[in-house]
């Protein structure tokens, strides 16, 4: 039994799915950006993974490079969308990102 | 491009193989839980709990800073923005004393995993270490090789702030009557 790239991409996959599902199926802005962060994060597990088992020979540390910046570009999305629901939440008293749907 | 060094190889270690497989399941479980729990709260936390295993799963298979930012920047940040978000808009703590049960028991787990992640990282002899084959001149390749990411990193990070800083004090617009 060991370990590899497989394992790992597939996980990654499916928290990816989590993500996206998150994104189109939830209603709630907050569970929303919850679902970008995922979807960042599968693919940042991604990159690592292939650094890790595959790539890496070459170049080991690119893949967590690439983690770092893509966690702090998540980062700075979810301040900025969290803002953005803040303001939807002032005008509408909901979360809900379909408030004025008929 | 011709390979430098040997291929890298799966991991065989049976401790380590036990760890990954529960890290990478628990992982998906968690995000599952946060996207079908009803309360925001526990969502939340649920989503926490998400990024403390991703965490793991790169002290497992990345370079040891990864796992530090990841722990200590990106799950803090995260979590403590969208609570607050939630403490402005849904009111957490109206309905919950800073002391009550809740946040008591909450403050146990965190400080279990906590402990469990100081206990991980000090047992040097543990495979952790030897498979972070990587680490030790991360830090320096991120701050030479990467140095124009780093800064274009530090510019968009600002940004953020300034435009979130900026939607937060726009003021609200007044609505009309009767909707």
């Amino acid at each position: 039994m060991n370990v590899g790239l497989n394992l790992v991409l597939a996980a990654s996959a499916a928290l990816f799915a989590v993500g996206a599902f998150a994104v189109v199926a939830r209603r709630s802005a907050v569970l929303m950006l919850i679902g970008t962060q995922f979807m960042f994060m599968a693919g940042s597990i991604a990159f690592v993974a292939f650094a890790r088992f595959s790539i890496g020979a070459v170049n080991a540390t690119a893949g967590a490079a690439v983690a770092i910046f893509a966690g702090a570009i998540a980062v700075a999305e979810l301040a900025l969308g969290l803002a953005m629901a803040s303001l939807i939440y002032r005008e509408h008293r909901s979360l809900a990102v379909d408030t004025d749907r008929g | 491009m011709p390979l430098i060094g040997a291929l890298p190889q799966p991991i065989t270690s049976a401790p380590l193989v036990i760890l990954i497989s529960a890290v990478l399941v628990l992982m998906v479980a968690s995000a599952l839980a946060s996207v079908f729990l009803r309360s925001a709260v526990f969502a939340t936390g649920a989503f926490a709990a998400t990024m403390v295993l991703i965490a793991l799963l790169y002290l497992a298979i990345a370079p040891f800073l990864l796992f530090a930012v990841q722990l200590l920047v990106f799950t803090t940040v995260s979590a403590a923005l969208l609570v607050g978000v939630l403490r402005r808009t849904t009111g957490v703590d109206s309905t919950q004393e800073p002391f009550s049960r809740e946040w008591i028991v909450g403050a146990a787990v965190a400080a279990a995993v906590l402990a469990l992640l100081v206990v991980i990282v000090a047992t040097t002899s543990w495979p952790v270490r030897a498979t972070v084959n990587a680490g030790a001149g991360f830090g320096s390749t991120l701050a030479n090789t990467y140095v124009v990411g780093l800064a274009v990193l530090v510019v968009i990070l600002a940004c953020a702030a300034l435009g979130g800083g900026l939607l937060l004090a726009a003021p609200t617009t007044a609505r009309p009557r009767g909707r």
